[in-house]
């Protein structure tokens, strides 16, 4: 490390790579810590995370009853231990929450004055921060298992919806109602995610183990059904393409944009070309999933090499994308874990579950060197002093 | 001067890593093969010919690969370059989707040759044999491949059927098949079942890979021991675990 910090001091190094190193480092080191915690507010299931992209300071939280609550994950006592407080939250006695599960919650990607949570009670809400009132509701016929939007999109304010109906709606923000329907999909949409890098390629997943790219200013349909066997194409087998062998669960694009992963209720993770639809052919192994609804998963960004946070059965497993490689399976939760989120200023993970519990995995540190101080060693003598003193009257006390 | 500069520039990531990944050390099973052909071959020294008296090419799975060469990417490419200059043929073996059957090729060639001697679709085969296996890599044929490329007309893919070389998986397209296999299918199935209820019927559902060799055959387990053992460890059907004692075999909590 002191080589990194010298190569970037004499200019033999960009900047830009001490951090990435400093990055990755961080995130192989990562833990549970004693003195970071999240408060606990929800009473069932935590469904969904979202950490705001401006800051990183906010991040909301969505439950099964329904709850929406706001964190802020800044520290600023000045000491180590610190817990997240909650800022808000839309409780059960608030007149707009939502009936039933909330399944995606996710900041507007501009600015924290909004957000916008969609659940199984077939609605999707736009929520004023400030005052924590609906803003807007979109109805839908079928539950609601995901939306999101497009956190580069400057030219539309469309926010893609999966149902359980076989068709993705895209409901523009702007004129408040559905703006049109995307076809393809023979069954429930899981997950569905914008790309970073194009404002206008949408990827969505289906239970028909089919995961389909769009562009949403083409009226013809899809642009790619991802294969797995990267087969040939002709006519007779494009319907035969499938991303995975069971229901395809959860997706997330690389932070540049350039690579697609999806899991599949098969057991795989897969990750895919963006551009042409190609299998990479990574092998990452067994990643267990047996959820019947969408898997929530994250990549990591700005570290050298990128690496994937994947929830799997109650703990969850960092591979790096590129390689398949297992680097560890962070173990902390009691039951399924259903959601995880990375911050990456600060290298931390923050992962929701079915115990109701938030839990913060931070990077370890070094524990502190003592310092040669006077005075700092004069204090803890007395201190030990007075400990040992109290001690002693402690058990003179006891013997007698 | 250099040598500084040599110094200067890294050497990544001071940070131990402190979490073992399960690797296991040298065990009476795993000697570390390099390659994934070192791999095959050494498998294919466990397959057990007199069990099928010579008519099967030695089968190896995909699974058991991975158990041997540990970085599964690596192990892909390796298959798929091993594949493309035509060495190995690889079987979409009937039971799962997963589970893929390796057999090299001269393998494959002498004993279809031999199980087709004097039957009546042995013309069909052995065009087959000659004009679409050295052509055609992949696991799967399809119909305006045969018809046009190949010049099989409906009659002769029929035969080939027949004869156990192709079977079918979709209107108008077959995968690649050995014939007789049915046999290995059957005993493989029943021989995963019985190892892994080996280790199910253990206290805490764990064993030592030592104690487990060492125990009595079952009579479902006809392919041997340490065949399966590979296949469930690189399956990944039953966690690796490396203790002082040895590699421990432990199923998953999930």
């Amino acid at each position: 490390m002191l080589g990194f910090l010298s190569a970037r001091q004499t200019g033999l190094d960009d900047p830009l790579r001490l951090q990435r190193v400093e990055s990755t480092r961080r995130v192989w080191g990562l833990e549970l810590n004693k003195d970071r915690d999240v408060e606990r507010i929800h009473g069932s299931g935590v469904n969904t995370l979202d950490i705001e992209p401006i800051e990183g300071r906010y991040m909301l939280s969505g439950g099964s009853d329904g709850v929406i609550v706001l964190y802020d994950l800044e520290n600023s006592s000045r000491q180590p231990y610190y817990t997240c407080k909650a800022v808000c939250s839309i409780g059960r006695n608030h007149p707009d929450v939502h009936k039933y599960s909330v399944e995606t919650v996710q900041w507007y990607p501009h600015d924290t004055g909004m957000f916008t949570s969609s659940s199984f009670d077939k609605t999707l809400k736009v929520w004023d921060t400030n005052t924590l009132q609906t803003a807007d509701v979109f109805n839908f016929e079928e539950t609601v298992y995901s939306h999101h939007m497009s956190p580069v999109a400057t030219k539309h304010c469309l926010v893609a919806v999966g149902t359980r109906g076989p068709k993705v709606q895209l409901c523009d923000l702007k004129s408040g109602s559905c703006s049109h329907i995307l076809q393809g999909h023979r069954q429930e949409i899981l997950a569905v995610s914008w790309s970073p890098r194009y404002e206008y390629i949408l990827a969505t997943a289906s239970a028909d183990s089919r995961a389909k790219l769009w562009d949403v200013r083409r009226a013809s349909g899809c642009l790619i059904t991802l294969d797995q066997h990267n087969g040939k194409r002709s006519q007779a087998v494009e319907s035969a393409n499938t991303a995975h062998n069971g229901k395809v669960n959860g997706l997330c694009f690389t932070s540049d944009g350039l690579h697609l992963l999806t899991v599949g209720t098969d057991n795989r993770m897969r990750l895919w070309n963006s551009s042409n639809g190609e299998n990479t052919l990574v092998n990452y192994g067994k990643v267990y999933n047996d959820s019947r609804k969408g898997l929530k998963f994250t990549v990591s960004c700005g570290c050298s090499s990128e690496f994937v946070f994947v929830p799997y059965g109650s703990t969850i497993a960092v591979y790096t994308v590129y390689s398949g490689e297992q680097i560890t399976m962070l173990k902390g939760h009691y039951k399924s874990v259903d959601c995880c989120v990375f911050q990456s200023n600060f290298q931390e993970l923050y992962s929701g579950g079915r115990d109701c519990n938030i839990l913060a995995w931070v990077p370890s540190l070094y524990e502190p060197v003592p310092d040669n101080d006077d005075e700092n060693c004069l204090q803890m003598n007395e201190l030990l002093k007075t400990k040992f003193l109290s001690n002693l009257h402690f058990e003179d006390i006891f013997a007698f | 001067m250099s040598r500084k500069r040599h110094r200067l520039v890294p050497e990544p990531f001071g940070l131990k890593r402190r979490r073992e990944r399960g690797d296991v050390e040298v065990d009476s099973l795993r000697g570390e093969s390099g390659s994934a052909r070192a791999a095959v071959a050494e498998l294919v020294r466990l397959f057990p010919r007199v069990l099928f008296e010579d008519a099967l090419p030695p089968i190896v799975l995909r699974s058991q690969v991975y158990s041997l060469v540990p970085d599964r990417t690596v192990a892909d490419l390796q298959l798929k370059a091993l594949q493309e200059q035509g060495e190995i043929r690889i079987i979409q073996l009937g039971f799962d989707l997963d589970a893929q059957g390796i057999i090299f090729t001269e393998d494959y060639r002498t004993r279809v040759l031999k199980a087709c001697d004097g039957r009546p679709y042995a013309g069909a085969v052995q065009k087959f044999l000659a004009s679409v296996l050295p052509a055609c890599s992949d696991l799967s044929f399809q119909q305006d491949q045969m018809t046009q490329t190949f010049g099989f007309r409906d009659p002769e893919i029929t035969q080939l059927v027949n004869a156990g070389v192709l079977t079918v998986r979709d209107a108008g397209s077959w995968w690649l098949a050995v014939p007789g296999a049915g046999r290995f299918i059957k005993y493989f199935v029943k021989g995963r079942q019985a190892v892994l209820g080996m280790v199910r019927k253990a206290k805490y559902r764990e064993l030592l890979l030592s104690e487990l060799l060492g125990r009595r055959v079952p009579a479902a387990v006809r392919l041997g021991l340490a065949y399966h053992v590979h296949d469930l460890i690189g399956a990944q059907l039953v966690d690796c675990v490396s203790t002082t004692s040895g590699t421990l075999l432990r199923l998953p909590e999930t």
